[in-house]
């Protein structure tokens, strides 16, 4: 280190006693083995996550979150604000790559059952900020106010609207009304901007802390080798470097998919206008809305659509709730039913996205 | 001679015989012109049914071989007595729908003037909700009725106009059924050409039915109408395109051809905008004359207003009324009108001002000719260079929302400058070009930026690759030294 660098270090190390905390990250270690990549996915989402905050900050000085002029803000933004393409194109993006991402991260971590006691509530958490994430994609799909976005809103709050009981109600709430309008778009831009940055900021942390505490996740296979064969490396400086190698990879591959695949802002909604043909999802929800196409309006008793939601719901909660149900791998077997299942979801959305995709 | 007079009275012998012989034949026709002497019996012995051996009975039922009145007359023998309403029509329709019958009395009539007239504008219910509006007898008449090529038929052409204007030109009447109807069709028929010509007795120029039709009349706006606007033009050329039947008239018959192939024809015939002028546009329907050189402006200012008002003001106005030249005629033909395209200005071989603006003869108006001809050039010029511009730049995937409405108005520009041409006037119509530049130099201008921005986020995507390529290769390279490192001290 320089004269200089070794200067302001210890200047800084004197007041905020930086040795510490520097000992305390070099006290941790990362387990190496064969499927140490997945742990990558992790930080790259949360590199992500951080982006996604920044550009958001900086598309907020610029956008309006009305009927009249969130279009028109955007426009603007995409033409006149120096760099507002790069942002928008990146928030656009990094959208798109972080649900990917935290979809890898959430697999991998049930592949190797990184679920299992007693990391219960981490993945609990993590659970939670992916559903958020969700959420996040579907509030903000409707921001630009632009034809695709308004008649893909009005089908995905139309399949909120048939769950039983509290489909409608729900409906309502997210519309602000019977119909997607104006008021719409402002009570989905609240929610992107605000509640749920702020739950999603809440489980983040709990999330890190847990991850903090209880280290890395090692796999069934990790444990049985013997512990003088267990190859380890420290958090800091290697994995934390090595993450940092990651993210600028992807920083790069942002930027290349920024410049030449700008992200499109289609034509301004007109509510009176029919829907334009071919209305679909966004990719992550295409699986659900295939599946839901494809189930025949009524089976049996029960109407065919409220049946695919409410199997997804009870899908996802089931998943969620694998850590208390798979007894087996929190008992450090192996649990191969549970591999079964995890390869049928994968095969399925992936299908199902791809048929989705080309319909 | 002598010979001839012989077969007039034998034939005129013949006649005779065989009338009194119906006359005594049919009972009705005998009792009601011998004893009752009404004049529905004395019209009937010159009606063509009459002839054709039609008794009273089969319009009106009974028995016309019975002497007795009560027994002729009897309901018993099928007597209806004075029919009213439908069943007049009826009754007509028993024969005149039938063709087999009507084969039998040597009739080549159409046999559909019944289905006809019902679905026609006169087949709706009238007033009183029980019968159509018009029945047979309102155009034919009841007994005298002759053929319709007959001088005496009511609905031969030179008395068409008076039995249609019977009910048309009747206020109290129309008023009953369409209330927004004029009821001056008659009174303008008469002073048009076909009207002058008709009331000298000429029966070849159109009347109301050679353009309405007969039986099946439907309202100007049913698009199945003969004067529907789309079908107009058609109905109109049936007479006017055929070069035997308007021989005798002396004007052109190529109307119809030229017109289809005009702006306005394209218009109306092939894109059926029923807004596009018609033939009755410019001649008028009822009262359809040839504009003269005075009216023709007029005419095409009912459309054109901006640009008459502007030729109105011009000096080609009083140039053109000196020389009795027809005002938009002389430039842009009548039938023919083609879109005008900005070749007609300036003085090239294909610009109509160099049709008088000589150079030698005429060296102001030929210098103003040329003057605006280039300004033309040059809007368009940059015009095309600004739309090349914004579809580069659009084609790249930029953001040119503002150059795109900028070209809207360069075009609007350029229209405004087609009107202001004709006020004929260097200054104001520079300044509708300026506008126009200006608009194209914007739209140029923020077009080349976006092309530029273009290209500079590809250079600057670029060095930040090589700028984060070169810091990911840095940072391998010192998380293998350290491990390296690392590796050496354990």
């Amino acid at each position: 280190m320089k004269p200089t660098l070794k200067k302001l270090y210890a200047w800084v190390d004197e007041r905020l006693e930086l040795q510490d905390l520097i000992k305390f990250m070099a006290k941790k270690y990362v387990p190496v083995h064969s499927h140490s990549i997945w742990y990558y996915f992790g930080g790259v989402s949360l590199f992500l996550f951080i982006i996604q905050v920044v550009t958001g900050i900086l598309l907020l000085m610029y956008y309006k979150g009305s009927e009249e002029l969130a279009f028109e803000s955007i426009q603007f933004i995409m033409s006149k604000v120096a760099f507002g393409w790069l942002i928008r194109s990146l928030h656009s993006w990094t959208a798109n790559l972080f649900i990917l991402t935290t979809m890898i991260h959430m697999f991998s971590v049930f592949f190797e059952k990184a679920y299992r006691k007693p990391r219960e509530l981490t993945w609990l958490t993590g659970m939670l900020m992916l559903f958020l994430l969700l959420g996040f994609g579907f509030t903000g799909y409707l921001l630009p106010w632009n034809e695709l976005a308004f008649f893909a809103t009005k089908v995905g709050t139309e399949i909120t609207g048939v769950v039983p009981i509290v489909g409608k109600p729900i409906l309502q709430f997210m519309r602000g009304g019977d119909d997607v309008t104006g008021a719409t778009l402002s009570r989905l831009f609240g929610f992107h901007v605000a509640v749920l940055p702020g739950i999603f900021t809440v489980l983040l942390g709990a999330h890190l802390l847990f991850v903090n505490r209880q280290g890395m996740s090692e796999p069934l296979h990790y444990a049985e080798t013997p512990e003088k064969e267990r190859k380890t490396m420290p958090f800091f400086p290697n994995f934390l470097l090595r993450d940092m190698l990651f993210w600028l990879i992807v920083l790069n591959v942002l930027a290349i998919l920024a410049v030449f695949f700008p992200w499109e802002l289609g034509t301004k909604a007109d509510p009176f206008a029919s829907a334009p043909a071919g209305i679909k999802p966004e990719w992550y929800f295409l699986f659900m809305f295939q599946t839901l196409k494809y189930i025949p309006a009524q089976i049996g008793f029960i109407d065919g659509e409220v049946l695919g939601v409410l199997v997804f719901g009870a899908a996802g909660f089931l998943w969620m709730m694998v850590p208390f149900w798979d007894r087996q791998s929190s008992r450090g077997e192996r649990n191969r039913f549970i591999n079964y299942i995890g390869l049928f979801v994968v095969m399925y959305i992936i299908l199902f996205t791809i048929i989705g995709w080309l319909a | 001679m002598r010979k001839k007079y012989f077969l007039f009275g034998c034939v005129a012998a013949s006649i005779l015989f065989f009338s009194v012989n119906l006359v005594a034949d049919d009972q009705c026709v005998s009792c009601h012109t011998n004893v009752v002497g009404d004049k529905p019996s004395e019209l009937f012995k010159h009606d063509i049914h009459f002839k054709k051996g039609i008794s009273c009975a089969d319009c009106h039922g009974g028995n016309s071989k019975m002497e007795e009145m009560e027994a002729a007359m009897n309901p018993k023998e099928g007597y209806k007595g004075v029919p009213k309403g439908d069943a007049i029509s009826q009754s007509c329709a028993r024969c005149h729908s039938d063709a087999d019958k009507m084969k039998k009395y040597g009739s080549t009539l159409p046999t559909n003037q019944w289905n006809n007239l019902q679905t026609s504008a006169h087949g709706k219910l009238s007033t009183t909700g029980k019968e159509h509006i018009a029945q047979c007898i309102t155009c034919h008449n009841a007994h005298g009725i002759v053929s319709v090529k007959s001088p005496e038929s009511p609905v031969y052409p030179l008395n068409v106009v008076k039995t249609c204007t019977k009910c048309h030109s009747s206020a109290t009447f129309m008023r009953t059924y369409n209330p927004s109807l004029p009821i001056d069709q008659g009174e303008k028929y008469r002073s048009s050409v076909h009207g002058v010509k008709n009331g000298k007795g000429d029966p070849k120029p159109a009347v109301c039915s050679s353009c309405h039709g007969s039986h099946d009349i439907r309202t100007s706006k049913d698009a199945k109408s003969s004067v529907y606007a789309v079908n107009l033009p058609g109905t109109c050329s049936k007479c006017h395109s055929d070069a035997q039947y308007m021989k005798e008239y002396k004007i052109p018959t190529n109307q119809y051809e030229k017109y289809a192939k005009s702006v306005h024809g394209v218009a109306l015939l092939q894109k059926h905008d029923v807004g596009a002028p018609s033939c009755n546009s410019c001649h008028g329907n009822h009262g359809a004359t040839p504009p003269g050189v005075e009216s023709v402006s007029k005419v095409c200012g009912t459309c054109h207003a901006l640009n008459a008002d502007l030729f109105s003001a011009s000096p080609h106005k009083k140039a053109f009324d000196d020389r009795k030249l027809p005002e938009c005629e002389t430039c842009h033909s009548n039938h023919e009108i083609v879109a005008a395209t900005d070749k007609l200005i300036g003085v090239t071989t294909e610009a109509v001002c160099s049709r008088c603006h000589q150079e030698n003869q005429n060296p102001k108006g030929y210098a103003v000719a040329k003057a605006m001809r280039q300004m033309v050039d040059s809007l368009d010029i940059s015009g095309s260079a600004a739309i090349t511009l914004v579809n580069e730049a659009e084609q790249k995937g930029m953001e040119v929302t503002d150059a795109k409405f900028k070209l809207r108005d360069a075009k609007q520009a350029h229209l405004q400058m087609r009107t202001m041409v004709h006020a004929f006037n260097e200054g104001k119509f520079r300044e509708v070009v300026d506008k126009g530049m200006e608009a194209t130099l914007f739209a140029k201008t923020e077009a080349k930026d976006a092309v530029d921005e273009y290209y500079f986020r590809r250079i600057g995507l670029g060095i930040s690759t090589l700028i984060m390529s070169l810091l990911a290769i840095v940072l391998f390279v010192y998380i293998r030294r350290i491990e390296k490192k690392q590796a050496e001290e354990r």
